[in-house]
This record gives structure tokens, C-alpha cells and sequence, in this order.
């Protein structure tokens, strides 16, 4: 019994080193920074809540916080609901070369992030590719403004560059599903539509699941598209830690924000997931 | 850079609508080839480079033409580190980033001298020494206990460029406040940073010693931000983005160096760069030795220098990008026509007077802090 742990342990090792090295040694170092203090270019360390009180005494952070949740929010609900229906066509009605449909969606994704996010300043520009368009048709006489540089088109970018992490899991939870269960609720009288509501939604929420928390826990925390199409209005929490690391050379206050984006990003997906699960609950 | 020049081009002839559905997707296709080859691209050269010395600068600074004697005598460039402001290499070197050269500006000295990164440079290794305008040798902070820590090799202005042919009434009316004017709500664009963006706005708000100001300066600082934050465009990170805006008339004016006018300028864009009436700010910028510098490469940092010192390097820069250069005979080898034209009208030491000059900001985390807010709509 022993030597079976010990081998499970050692065949484990190479991940769990890496696991050490690269995600829970960092996490200590975060959190023990967040409770030393700056002071001008050096660190007091000594053990000290200031940060933390700064934190919630200083109206900035909170709201900061809660607009990016929002935002990312958004993000997701709109990256689940495009994404849900190519999902789904792949999944039933595509019959032959389904990996060649799969690739192709991936396609967009070979390029860097950086350079999607560029493609939309493209679209979206003062003198891109949307305003152009609309001009040269004569729909517009004057290039709209509001397209880029405000947060909706943090959000229009966020939802594209994040597409794949949807539809991939939602695919394939939709594939998993028994054929012959949607076939016996249309034999027992149900309809199309309640036969998704009741079958195949249910049994695809799994994916949704999945493809939701791989969207929205990322995109909280993401700063290059905010600082690059987010415009004077657009920052979200990334970008006052970035702030915070850089600029402001404040690195305890920025890792104790970090902390408590992490603590509020964990109880928000905890919420979902029990909120899910109740959902779940109520339709079977 | 190349990546962006396309960009700009692409954007540039969208506008102008002379490109075709074809062409833009080639055009498209281009960028994305570069854009992903980037990467590698400067992976490769730092490989290849270990024996070279590392520069940390400025978005600009970096090119050949700058150090060309350096390539010469060495077969290549140095390895080149770019970043978007001084605060930003701060950061990275405390964070472990070793590189051999930086190149702040002079408020900036005197800070990365009590962090204990910079070491004094050695001007008798440095065959334009000489050469090199006297009153940029002495600015305070840069000379610390008789010690050289700062070597001058760039001087220029942070003033507005605007566009006039969209802007006349501000041709004959030169102030900062075009920044502050309801008329071009989301026209407007100012730099993301302290020194040449919170900085523009204690001038406006006419702060007796903007780079110390005093509580109630501050308070009138953070309203004239917070009046100017629906009127903004963007705050822009990197000059080629500002630029670009501006070449397309999306932005009326914007905080600008010497450079961001003079390239738009030659593109033939109907732009003025302001001598508003409050001053505008100057600058010097020029290079530190780190502490962190590899000893063994210290031969070619000092040739670094001395050919970013040389007359050649200086005739690049004036002409090309408006700046003005360390050093004094660069001024005598480019004609004085020429020198009107980009507006040297005078010698470097009465135009470094007559503006505001950038000095060190007394308590800028809090500043910065306060910059935060108002951009989070505080």
C-alpha cells in the first residue's frame, strides 16, 4: 500500500514540482508581500494590515473591482451565447469532417492575442474597417466615435479573443449527449424547443460550466486589452495592479489587490456553480 | 517598429480609401506575419548577442543610425531593451532585469541614485566629452559629489501638436488649454504618465512650481484632470499610437514630443506644435551606467556612448526626428536654414530657458495614486 502512494507520488513528481515551483511558491510570495508595507524604495517588513484597510477604506479599488466583474460578466455571457450555437451546429448537424470545422474555428486563435486585439482597433478604429465600410456606403457622414476606446469595446474584444475557450467544452459536453434521449422526447410528445430546454440544455451544462469559468476568471484580471482599447473610461483591476507593480512602485498594495481580486473571483464562481447546480436541480 | 509602420500605412490609405478588398487582406496578411515573427525575430538576437552590452531606452532612440560608429566597430548593434517610461524600466530592474545602458531623463537621476543602481561614467573614456553643450553637464541632480552619473545626449520639448487645419482659431492663441476645450470633446489626447501628462495639467491650472506643488495645487490639479477626463479620446501609452490618431483627424491635438511633429510633419499633415503661452515643458534625457553592468563589457558600453555622442549620430537626430543633441558641433554641421525650418531658431541654452524644465516630482506615489482615481471616474 505504501510503496503504491510512493509511486503514485513519484510518477506525480515532475507536475507537482512544477506546481510548487510555478503556481504555489509565488502565491506565498504574494500573499507575504501584501502584508509588508513600501516605503519610498524599500519594504518594511514587518507584519502589517495597512494595505488591506487601504483596500476597503479607499472608495477606488472596490469599484474598480466590481466593474471589472461586471465587464467580465458581460464578457461571458456574450462569449457563451455565440458560442453555443456554433457549438451546437457542430455537434449536430455537421456529419462528416467534423475535425476540419473544429480546426477552422481554432484558426483565428494561431495568431498572437496581442495581434487580435490590434485586429479589432482595426475594425472597430475611427478609420477602420466598420466606419470605412458605413462611409463609403454614404450611411454615415462623420466616422462614429463610439465604436473603440470605451469599455464596450473591451468587451466586444474580450469576447472574441476568448471565443475558442467557449466553444470547445460546450462542443464537447453536446457531443456526449445520447442521441436516443433526444429521440424518446420527441417521441413522448415534447416539442423541439422543450426538448432542448429539457434535455439537451441540462445535459450540456457541463460545458457551459466549464466554458464560463475559463472565460470569465482570466478576463477579470486582464489588463492589455483594457489599456489598449479601453480608452480614458475603460480600465479595469489589472490595470491599477500593473499600476501598482510599475508606475505607482507600490508592489504591497499591489499584491494585497491582488489577493482580494483573487478571494472575490473565487467566491463569485463559487456562487455560479451553486447557482448552476440549483438550476440543474429544478429542470431534472 | 516595422509591424507598426504597416499599420499606419494600412490605416493611412483605409482613410484615404485608395485600398482595395484585396489589397487590405494582403495588407492584413502582412501584419500578421510580422507581428508573429516579431517575437522570434528579437528572441534570435539576443541569443546570438551575449558578448554585446544591453541598452534599456526610449521607442526611437534604439536605431542604428544612432550608434552607427558601435556597429561599425563591432559588426552589430547592442542589445536593445525598450520601454514605454522610466517608471516602467524602474520597475523591471528591480525586478531583476539586468541591462548595462539606460537612458532616463535628468528628473529622474537623481531617484535611481538613492535606489543604488547607477554608477558615476567615466568622461575621460569618452572622446566627445568635449564636444558635449556645457550647461547640459552640470543640471542639477546629475552631477553627484563632483561624480558624472548622467551623460546629456537629448534635449527636447512636451508641448501640443495640433492640428491647424482643424483647429485655426488656435494658430495665433497657443495654450495648453486646447487640452481643456468642450469644443473637441473626444478629440483630445493626453500622455499616460505624470511627467508629461498630470505635470500639463498643474501648468494649466497655473501651479507656481508644478514639479512641487503645494495641497491646494494638487486638489486644483486632480479637478482640471477630472474636468478633462469625458474630453479625452484616450491617454496615450505609446507615441506611434498618438501619432497615428492625429494623422487621421481623430484627435485635434494631443501632448506630443519633438519627434511626434516632425514625423507628422513630413507625412504632410497640416499640424503646428504649440509654444503655449504658460511654456512649454523642456527635457534632457542621456544615458546612465548601471550598477548591474557587466564589468567584462565595459570597453563597448563606453564606445556605446561615444558613438551616440558623435556628430553623425547628433546631424540623425536633429534632422530626422527634431531633437536636439548633446553635442554642440551637431548644431554647426546642419545648415541654419534647415535648423529654422525644424525650429532651432535658437542656441540650446537660451531654448532650454525659455521653458518649463522637467525636474524631479516631489511625492509621486501620490500623485500617481491620485491619477488612478481620476481615471477610475473618482
Amino acid at each position: 500500500m505504501k510503496s503504491e502512494s510512493l509511486r503514485g507520488y513519484s510518477l506525480l513528481s515532475p507536475t507537482l514540482l512544477a506546481m510548487v515551483l510555478g503556481l504555489a511558491m509565488p502565491l506565498v510570495v504574494l500573499i507575504t508581500l501584501s502584508f509588508w508595507i513600501q516605503d519610498y524604495l524599500d519594504f518594511i517588513r514587518t507584519f502589517s494590515l495597512k494595505n488591506y484597510t487601504d483596500f476597503f477604506q479607499k472608495p477606488i479599488y472596490i469599484k474598480i473591482l466590481f466593474k471589472s466583474i461586471r465587464m467580465s460578466g458581460l464578457v461571458t455571457i456574450a462569449t457563451v451565447l455565440l458560442a453555443y450555437p456554433m457549438a451546437y451546429f457542430i455537434a449536430f448537424r455537421v456529419k462528416h469532417n467534423k475535425l476540419v470545422w473544429l480546426i477552422l474555428i481554432t484558426v483565428p486563435f494561431w495568431t498572437s492575442y496581442l495581434l487580435r486585439v490590434f485586429a479589432w482597433k482595426i475594425m472597430l478604429g475611427y478609420n477602420g474597417v466598420i466606419n470605412s465600410g458605413l462611409l463609403s456606403l454614404g450611411i454615415l457622414s462623420e466616422p462614429l466615435e463610439f465604436l473603440l476606446y470605451n469599455p464596450t469595446s473591451v468587451v466586444i474584444t474580450l469576447a472574441h479573443a476568448w471565443a475558442a475557450f467557449a466553444i470547445l467544452p460546450i462542443y464537447v459536453s453536446l457531443e456526449k449527449i445520447d442521441r436516443s434521449l433526444l429521440e424518446a422526447s420527441r417521441d413522448l410528445g415534447e416539442n423541439v424547443f422543450m426538448t432542448f430546454m429539457r434535455v439537451t440544455l441540462p445535459l450540456s451544462l457541463p460545458g457551459v460550466i466549464a466554458a464560463s469559468l475559463l472565460v470569465f476568471i482570466p478576463t477579470v484580471g486582464d489588463y492589455v486589452t483594457p489599456a489598449l482599447v479601453g480608452g480614458p473610461r475603460g480600465i479595469m483591476i489589472g490595470n491599477i495592479i500593473q499600476s501598482m507593480f510599475g508606475k505607482a512602485l507600490n508592489w504591497p498594495l499591489g499584491a494585497a489587490i491582488s489577493v482580494m481580486s483573487m478571494i472575490t473571483v473565487t467566491l463569485m464562481v463559487c456562487l455560479f456553480i451553486w447557482g448552476t447546480h440549483n438550476f440543474r436541480k429544478r429542470v431534472a | 517598429m516595422e509591424a507598426i509602420m504597416k499599420k499606419e500605412d494600412i490605416i493611412e490609405q483605409l482613410a484615404t480609401g485608395q485600398m482595395s478588398r484585396r489589397q487590405f487582406n494582403k495588407n492584413l496578411m502582412a501584419l500578421g506575419a510580422t507581428m508573429v515573427m516579431m517575437p522570434l525575430g528579437s528572441h534570435m538576437t539576443q541569443a546570438a548577442s551575449t558578448d554585446h552590452p544591453t541598452v534599456f531606452t526610449w521607442e526611437g532612440w534604439e536605431i542604428p543610425e544612432l550608434h552607427k560608429a558601435y556597429i561599425d566597430k563591432h559588426g552589430s548593434s547592442p542589445n536593445i531593451a525598450i520601454f514605454a517610461d522610466e517608471e516602467e524600466a524602474f520597475a523591471k530592474m528591480r525586478a531583476g532585469f539586468k541591462v548595462d545602458l539606460t537612458q532616463p531623463c535628468t528628473y529622474k537621476v537623481p531617484i535611481w541614485y538613492d535606489a543604488g543602481i547607477i554608477l558615476p561614467i567615466d568622461t575621460s573614456r569618452l572622446s566627445n566629452w568635449p564636444d558635449i553643450i556645457t550647461s547640459l553637464k552640470t543640471i542639477p541632480g546629475t552631477v553627484i559629489n563632483g561624480q558624472q552619473y548622467f551623460v546629456p545626449t537629448d534635449w527636447g520639448q512636451t508641448s501640443v501638436v495640433y492640428r491647424a487645419d482643424l483647429a485655426p482659431e488656435y494658430v495665433n492663441n497657443e495654450t495648453w488649454g486646447i487640452l481643456w476645450d468642450p469644443k473637441y470633446r473626444g478629440r483630445l489626447a493626453m500622455a499616460d504618465s505624470l511627467i508629461d501628462g498630470v505635470m500639463v495639467a498643474a501648468i494649466y491650472i497655473g501651479a507656481k512650481n508644478p514639479f512641487n506643488m503645494t495641497d491646494d495645487e494638487v486638489a486644483k490639479t486632480r479637478a482640471a484632470l477630472k474636468e478633462q477626463l469625458p474630453l479625452l479620446r484616450f491617454y496615450w501609452g505609446s507615441s506611434s499610437e498618438m501619432e497615428q490618431a492625429v494623422a487621421a483627424g481623430e484627435v485635434v491635438a494631443a501632448t506630443s514630443w519633438n519627434d511626434g511633429y516632425t514625423k507628422l510633419k513630413s507625412e504632410g499633415i497640416d499640424v503646428k506644435y504649440m509654444n503655449p503661452k504658460e511654456g512649454a515643458m523642456t527635457w534632457v534625457c542621456g544615458f546612465c551606467l548601471m550598477k548591474d553592468h557587466d564589468p567584462a563589457k565595459l570597453d563597448k558600453i563606453y564606445d556605446y556612448l561615444d558613438a551616440y555622442m558623435s556628430v553623425e549620430s547628433g546631424v540623425y537626430e536633429i534632422v530626422e526626428y527634431g531633437y536636439g543633441h548633446g553635442n554642440a558641433k551637431a548644431f554647426e554641421a546642419v545648415s541654419p536654414d534647415k535648423l529654422k525650418a525644424l525650429g532651432f531658431s535658437t542656441n540650446a541654452e537660451e531654448m532650454l530657458a525659455s521653458g518649463i524644465f522637467q525636474a524631479p516630482i516631489e511625492n509621486e506615489p501620490a500623485l500617481q495614486a491620485m491619477f488612478e482615481e481620476v481615471k477610475a471616474g473618482l
